[in-house]
């Protein structure tokens, strides 16, 4: 038990590195093209996922069917504020290659960061440690990408979505707000 | 309530909201993949095939205070980010009087005709800044800098038309495949992004390029995506416990 409890926080801080140096391996991959950053990032994010897949929870969490729910109805929230912005215009045509991206990626996000990330900090500090720790390390990512100006609101999402992750005891519904979320881009952005 | 529960209800509760007061009208969703693809090109006269669906293209205006003369730096842009222009302090001078410069972008109905051997690539955008109160007519001590959209097809450079004609400018494209291109401009008028007359448009190769980087990735996420569920699907078979036999 002593040993677990000592070895914990490597393996939460190892896993934190490991998501955060995906990103900057995004990043520094950019000039290559979208293929190969994004295509990078997402193996990265699956490697550390599948690496910890053993690692099932023991808590209880709600039936998939009422966490799906859960996880639309977060994701209409966070819509609701782009809502009000004009329509973009873009057709609907070409949307359904670019959402199945969207959504892989995101999905990839979430059981890295509120799947393996989550467990490990959980395990180690309690869930209100991790669900910061997840917030912190969604903001972080997402830097590169969108500059220091969407990190506040992306680390309120990152809050949000580990909320989720803590009430539900599933990662699905952070996945479905998530890419909920991210189609909205479609529509609004 | 658990407490995890109870700790998860009060950041996602805490987290949506402050999503939502975070939120201005600059912020964008996530979106997380390749680049949102940019929404269809704004003509002003339309092509016949694209005339069903085609949003006109907007207007965009800024004023700009002035102090000794001279004219604050900004960076005014159409509505739909098709035109954006971009100065510093003092790259404008105002008429004497003025306290305020108005910068207005605007797309031209009715375009002075092109030179013999160019086409115009989309819209003719018509920029000017007028003195206010007065509408006297602004100088320019420093060339701004100019950023044009052009619409899918062929492009090799932006015009520039300040009453004398049209004439080519050095023009810097934008890398990546995105459909802008920039210049360094001289004065107020017209500009126009140009191709020449009956020049092809992007090359099979570079067509083939842009949907190779979309497939790929699509490919990527396809075959990663399946060989994850298939190995969770594996992983719960295994785990399954097994049913204790009855002895008979």
């Amino acid at each position: 038990m002593i040993q677990v409890r000592l070895a914990a926080p490597r393996r939460a801080a190892r896993i934190t590195v490991l998501v955060l140096g995906a990103a900057v391996l995004r990043t520094l991959l950019l000039p290559a093209g979208d293929l190969v950053s994004t295509a990078t990032f997402g193996a990265c994010l699956l490697a550390i996922s599948w690496r910890e897949r053993g690692r099932s929870s023991s808590e209880p969490h709600w039936g998939r069917g009422r966490a799906l729910a859960a996880g639309l109805a977060t994701g209409a929230v966070l819509l609701v504020p782009v809502a009000a912005m004009p329509l973009s215009g873009r057709a609907i045509s070409a949307f359904w290659e670019w959402a199945a991206i969207a959504a892989v990626i995101a999905t990839l996000e979430e059981t890295a960061i509120r799947g393996a990330l989550y467990q490990r900090w959980t395990e180690e500090a309690g869930p209100a440690v991790a669900i910061v720790a997840g917030a912190v390390v969604f903001a972080l990512i997402h830097l590169p990408r969108y500059g220091f100006g969407a990190m506040p609101p992306d680390a309120a999402v990152g809050l949000a979505l580990g909320g989720l992750r803590a009430l539900t005891g599933r990662v699905l519904p952070c996945a479905v707000a998530h890419t909920v979320a991210d189609w909205g881009a479609w529509f609004w952005a | 309530m658990m407490p995890t529960r109870r700790v998860g209800l009060v950041a996602l509760a805490l987290g949506l909201m402050a999503a939502a007061l975070l939120h201005t009208r600059s912020a964008r969703p996530l979106y997380d993949g390749i680049v949102v693809p940019p929404e269809p090109y704004r003509w002003e006269s339309p092509p016949p095939n694209l005339k069903a669906g085609n949003k006109p293209p907007l207007s965009g205006e800024v004023i700009l205070p002035v102090q000794n003369g001279q004219v604050a730096g900004g960076g005014p842009q159409t509505g739909d980010n098709q035109v954006i222009m971009f100065f510093g302090p003092g790259f404008f001078k105002a008429p004497a009087g003025a306290q305020a410069v108005k910068c207005t972008i605007e797309p031209e109905a009715n375009p002075p005709a092109a030179p013999s051997g160019i086409d115009i690539r989309g819209n003719v955008y018509r920029i000017n800044c007028v003195g206010q109160p007065g509408d006297g007519p602004v100088t320019i001590a420093a060339m701004y800098h100019l950023t044009m959209r052009f619409p899918p097809g062929a492009f090799k450079e932006i015009q520039y038309n300040g009453g004398s004609g049209w004439r080519a400018l050095p023009t810097l494209r934008s890398g990546g495949g995105d459909p802008y291109a920039s210049v360094n401009a001289p004065g107020f008028g017209e500009y126009a992004a140009t191709a020449p007359t009956g020049a092809p448009g992007d090359s099979i190769v570079t067509i083939l390029g842009r949907y190779l980087e979309f497939y790929g990735i699509l490919a990527f996420v396809i075959i990663f995506g399946v060989i994850a569920i298939i190995q969770e699907i594996r992983r719960r078979r295994h785990q399954q416990p097994t049913t204790p036999r009855k002895k008979t």
